[in-house]
């Protein structure tokens, strides 16, 4: 439509608000708490502008364009009032420096620091430069307040991980109580009493931990102010760059872009137009990334084994001395874990290596354990066509969100955020599950069930909507007489009996699935890690098939999708993790290449470990060679996320210390075993190979993915759809007497390579912590213990010890406990399990009993 | 604590149930926040944001007797801050809060709609007009009077 802002005319979509089309058109409105991301909430009226006809004077933030309107932005009576309104919010706003006569020569010949807890102007403030209240006193050239002031002083919020709160520099735009509620969905933060003792605060003054904040610093990020500010920016000076690249902390892949000072990071942050993320991230993108990168953990230089010790030596003599002694093997004595938290070039590379140079199949990774494996293998047996990408948009156009299993806001952040926008348009969400999440505050349906009894619970919705819905829609897909009949043994008490839901909520849940379609399937790997994970996918499978609905299968680790796709093509005839470990336990295998953290055996002897990491870890203490590698920001490549998207990642700093690119220390150590077909120069030089050679990459342009364009791994789009008969078989994983708990496995990537990030960050750690084993409050008091104390769990196979977490959301009768890779013997939740090499080993449910601890 | 089954779980019911809590208990018990959060799935802070917004609700317990000075433009030109200081001496409680024997509350309202008769005081329901310090005084002691017998 047309409109005219200050007598000019513009062309302008419909459904934009005035200050939106000013932007556009590079006219300047002042406003403050106007947000590109947020809804209009005209609270600090600065952006007012005149309508010719209208009387008044409107705020363009929240006024719409229609056809022919004629908005006049500038007068004098307009800058007299807007200067009248900002003069009235700075009186309540530390001003002395903002309209300070000297400001501009003050950087010059200030002498002060900003180690000062109050904050009396600008010059103490570590918004000071970057702040959106300074650029709009400029552009009103404010030089004085006419308006008494006021120095609130209020008491600056300290105690909370990450950031803090500062109300004597808020001027109430509502930005944080807007995006915390409509974006993240936490209202942790809200408008607080009236008058003049109004102001943004929490339940009782309560910290943000208490008051259920996730930390994810959206706040922190569209505050305008220095009232909330990062901790760790507080003493810093100004970036000098900035430099954008894909956060490593899960399948997500958020864009950020990271503040640089002389080549080191200040920070990092959602970057606003990251088409994956939209300008949001998570705790571990927002507040980790730094510290982890530079954290005391790091492996800096090689070092190899000489005398019983470790000690650094060269990059030439580590990479000889590894070259030497992997030639001394036949290639079926070796073995190779490669990561899924490195890039598919790495990967690619690693993969190379064992087949050109090593000439193992012994070559394998966690893709093993993942529901993509498990996906594949349903797939394959039952002759459908397997199709794992997904778009995240698509998530908020469903009307049925049915989600199993994960828990999202902590496991896959931006996910969760899309699902929230679908139910603010009104979709329904129902959660199968038996903790208690977050996230049921939103969902129009809990399924409150029995862990592990999933299939039941799926097959018989199956059931009901075979019955209910219209058969011959059905009947044309292949495989529906053998599903119709599988179901017939299943009946309503049974499916009550196993999950233990209340027959009302299954009905209720089979007439939201029939009448509100599309719906989408969201699961995470608590669905599939259990001996009979296949039959809940294959239930979830004819679910959606018979509802036409999407799956959305949750991957976790930043680049499972990727090294998944290497896997599936180059791999097919590789041995597979557990016969790896088990032949090592055997003392089959003799040599191990680790290029990822993997579970400690015990049992498991070699003659020679090389591990290859950016962090130090348990299995250094025998490893033979260490070698070190850089960290996603000190280095280039693609990553693969949970949607199937492909996304480049950018070299931020200089590798640290010696580290040097995965793929480069695989190259060199080819070259030292005399193959010159691994030679690279650069890993763009590998991605072509790659994309020439493995078929999900196939056909991808290089130079799309160099300018930062996000494409999707290749994949059949109208697969075969088949259904899968159900086997109904008598299973179940049960607590005795001796082992009265059932002990659930919570999926968490908080984890980096070898880095726990909870015991490595401090703050981060208060928020979730590996070492939790968290435990109903009803079960705490009856064995005695309580927040904070030591407490061990012990199960058929061992135990290990934890730190109680007394939680509401944990039902009753179960312990959930963290899963990490590699941790220390007496901590680790994999000493409870059966060896990796027993097939039917379950991490998700398992019976235990605990006690105090020492 | 509640019984709030009887109201639906809509978040619209929310001043609804608050005014239902403040009537039978004569305050917010903190802990109806969070059965409250629960049942509305809205979360505390929220629902703290609203009750702290509205002057009908209060987080501490009332006291036995409720003293009301309006303190709206009206009656502060007619000498409403000279009856507060009273009252706060009187009572030695600040606007807001309850005196420590649970006998009085004391509160502060922006005009009822009687300026003209004001200044206005209110004590439990009962308006006063034309309020002066050496009026208030009395009216504390009538009540005090009240009390004892
Ligand atoms: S918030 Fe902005 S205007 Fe206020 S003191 Fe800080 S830098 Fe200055
Ligand atoms: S960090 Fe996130 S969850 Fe916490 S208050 Fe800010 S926006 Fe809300
Ligand atoms: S804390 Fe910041 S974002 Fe929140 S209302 Fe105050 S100024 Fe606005
Ligand atoms: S959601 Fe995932 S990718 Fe995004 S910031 Fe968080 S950890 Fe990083
Ligand atoms: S930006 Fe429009 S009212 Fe604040
Ligand atoms: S100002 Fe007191 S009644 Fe109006």
């Amino acid at each position: 439509m047309i409109i005219f802002i200050d007598g000019k005319k513009f062309g302008i979509e419909s459904k934009k608000t005035i200050l939106e089309a000013a932007r556009e058109n590079e006219i300047y409105i002042p406003s403050l708490c106007d947000h590109s991301r947020l809804s209009p909430f005209s609270g600090c009226r600065l952006c007012i502008v005149e309508i010719k006809g209208r009387r008044g004077y409107v705020p363009s933030c929240s006024t719409y364009v229609e056809e022919g309107m004629d908005v006049k932005t500038d007068s004098p009576r307009l800058r007299k009032m807007r200067k009248q309104i900002l003069e009235l919010i700075l009186s309540e706003h530390p001003n002395a420096c903002l309209i300070c006569s000297e400001k501009e020569n003050c950087d010059e010949y200030k002498s002060t620091i900003r180690k000062v807890g109050e904050v009396t102007g600008c010059v103490l403030c570590p918004n000071n430069g970057r702040c959106e209240l300074q650029d709009v006193v400029k552009a009103l050239k404010i030089d004085k307040v006419r308006f008494p002031s006021v120095y609130r002083n209020y008491e600056v919020k300290k105690n909370d991980p990450f950031f803090d709160r500062n109300y004597n520099l808020c001027i109430l735009c509502g930005r944080c109580v807007r995006v915390c509620h409509d974006l993240r969905g936490s209202s942790a933060v809200s408008f607080v009493f009236r008058g003049s003792k109004a102001g943004i605060g929490t339940v009782f003054d309560q910290t943000l931990l208490e008051a259920g904040c996730q930390f994810c610093g959206a706040c922190v990020d569209v505050c305008p102010t220095g009232a909330l500010t990062e901790r760790a920016l507080k003493y810093e000076t100004l970036p000098d760059e900035t430099r954008k690249t894909i956060c490593p902390f899960c399948s997500i892949g958020c864009e950020l872009k990271m503040e640089l000072k002389e080549g080191r990071i200040l920070n990092s942050a959602p970057s606003e137009d990251g088409p994956v993320n939209q300008g949001q991230a998570c705790v571990k993108g927002r507040f980790t990334i730094k510290d982890a990168v530079y954290s005391s953990q790091r492996i800096l230089k090689p070092m190899i084994r000489k005398n019983k010790e470790l000690e650094e030596v060269s990059w030439e003599e580590a990479l000889d001395f590894v070259a030497k002694k992997l030639k001394k093997y036949k290639g079926k004595e070796i073995g190779l874990i490669a990561s899924p938290q490195v890039s598919n070039e790495d990967n690619f590379l690693i993969h190379k290596f064992a087949e050109y140079v090593l000439k193992t199949e012994n070559i394998d990774s966690v893709v093993r354990f993942s529901s993509y494996a498990v996906f594949q293998d349903l797939a394959q047996k039952n002759g459908f066509e397997l199709n794992l990408n997904f778009k995240i948009e698509d998530i908020s156009k469903a009307k049925t969100i049915f989600l199993l299993g994960a828990d999202i806001v902590v496991t896959h952040p931006i996910i969760w955020l899309e699902v929230l926008r679908a139910v603010n348009n009104g979709a329904k969400l129902i959660v199968a599950s038996s903790v208690d999440f977050f996230l049921n505050r939103f969902s129009s349906l809990w399924l409150k069930m029995k862990p592990g009894s999933e299939y039941f619970l799926l097959s018989f919705l199956s059931k009901v909507i075979i019955d209910k819905s219209k058969v011959e829609n059905l009947a044309q897909i292949e495989g529906f007489k053998n599903l119709k009949s599988s179901l017939d043994e299943l009946d309503l008490s049974q499916a009550i009996e196993k999950t233990d839901i209340e027959e009302e909520n299954i009905k209720k849940a089979a007439e939201i699935l029939i009448k509100e379609t599309p719906s989408v399937f969201i699961f995470g790997m608590e669905l599939t890690q259990l001996p009979w994970g296949s039959q809940n996918l294959a239930g979830l499978w004819n679910l959606s098939l018979q509802t036409q609905g999407q799956l959305v299968p949750l991957g976790l680790e930043t680049n499972l999708r990727g090294l998944f796709e290497l896997n599936r093509h180059c791999s097919s005839n590789t041995k597979g993790f557990k016969r790896i470990i088990q032949d090592a336990e055997e003392g089959k295998v003799k040599a191990l290449y680790l290029a990822s953290p993997i579970p400690y055996s015990q049992k498991a002897k070699f003659e020679f470990l090389v591990i290859q990491d950016s962090f130090m870890s348990e299995n250094m203490k025998k490893a033979d060679a260490v070698l070190p590698a850089a960290s996603f920001a000190e280095i280039e490549g693609t990553f693969v996320n949970v949607e199937g998207r492909i996304q480049k990642f950018n070299k931020v700093i200089e590798p640290l210390g010696e580290a040097k690119p995965d793929w480069w220390i695989i190259s060199q150590l080819a070259q030292k075993m005399g193959h010159n077909e691994l030679n690279y120069n650069a890993s763009s030089e590998i991605s072509k190979e790659m994309i020439k050679n493995i078929p999900g990459f196939s056909g991808i342009s290089f130079q799309k993915l160099k300018k930062g364009e996000r494409l999707f791994i290749q994949e059949e789009k109208k697969g075969k759809k088949k259904f899968v008969p159900i086997k109904f078989f008598s299973t179940s994983i049960e607590t005795s007497k001796e082992y009265p708990f059932l002990m659930l496995v919570d999926y968490n990537l908080d984890y980096y390579k070898n880095l726990d990030l909870s015991q490595e960050i401090k703050a981060f750690g208060i928020i979730r912590n590996s070492r939790w084993f968290k435990i109903n409050p009803n079960d705490a008091k009856k064995t005695k213990l309580k927040d904070g104390e030591t407490m061990e769990v012990e199960s058929s196979k061992g135990k290990v010890k934890g730190i109680v977490k007394v939680l509401e959301s944990v039902p009753r009768g179960t312990i959930v406990a963290s899963f990490l890779w590699n941790e220390e013997e007496t901590i680790s939740v994999a000493r409870l399990v059966s060896p990796l090499s027993n097939a039917s080993h379950s991490l998700v449910l398992l019976p235990v009993k605990i006690k105090r601890g020492k | 604590m509640e019984n709030l089954s009887e109201f639906e779980a809509n978040q619209k019911d929310l001043i609804h149930i608050l005014h239902k809590i403040q009537a039978e208990y004569g305050y917010i018990p903190s802990q109806a926040l969070s059965s409250i959060s629960k049942h509305l799935k809205i979360s505390e802070s929220e629902i703290f944001g609203v009750l702290t917004f509205y002057k009908a609700f209060s987080l501490k317990p009332r006291g036995k007797h409720l003293v009301t000075i309006c303190t709206g433009t009206a009656c502060h030109v007619r000498g409403a801050p000279m009856i507060l200081d009273e009252l706060k001496r009187q009572l030695s409680i600040e606007p807001g809060e309850t005196t420590e024997d649970d006998l009085f509350t004391l509160e502060t309202v922006n005009c009822v709609g009687a300026c003209a008769l004001g200044p206005i005081v209110i004590s439990d329901g009962d308006y006063h007009g034309q309020m002066n310090t050496r009026e208030v005084n009395k009216l504390i002691k009538k009540i005090k009077k009240e009390i004892k017998e």
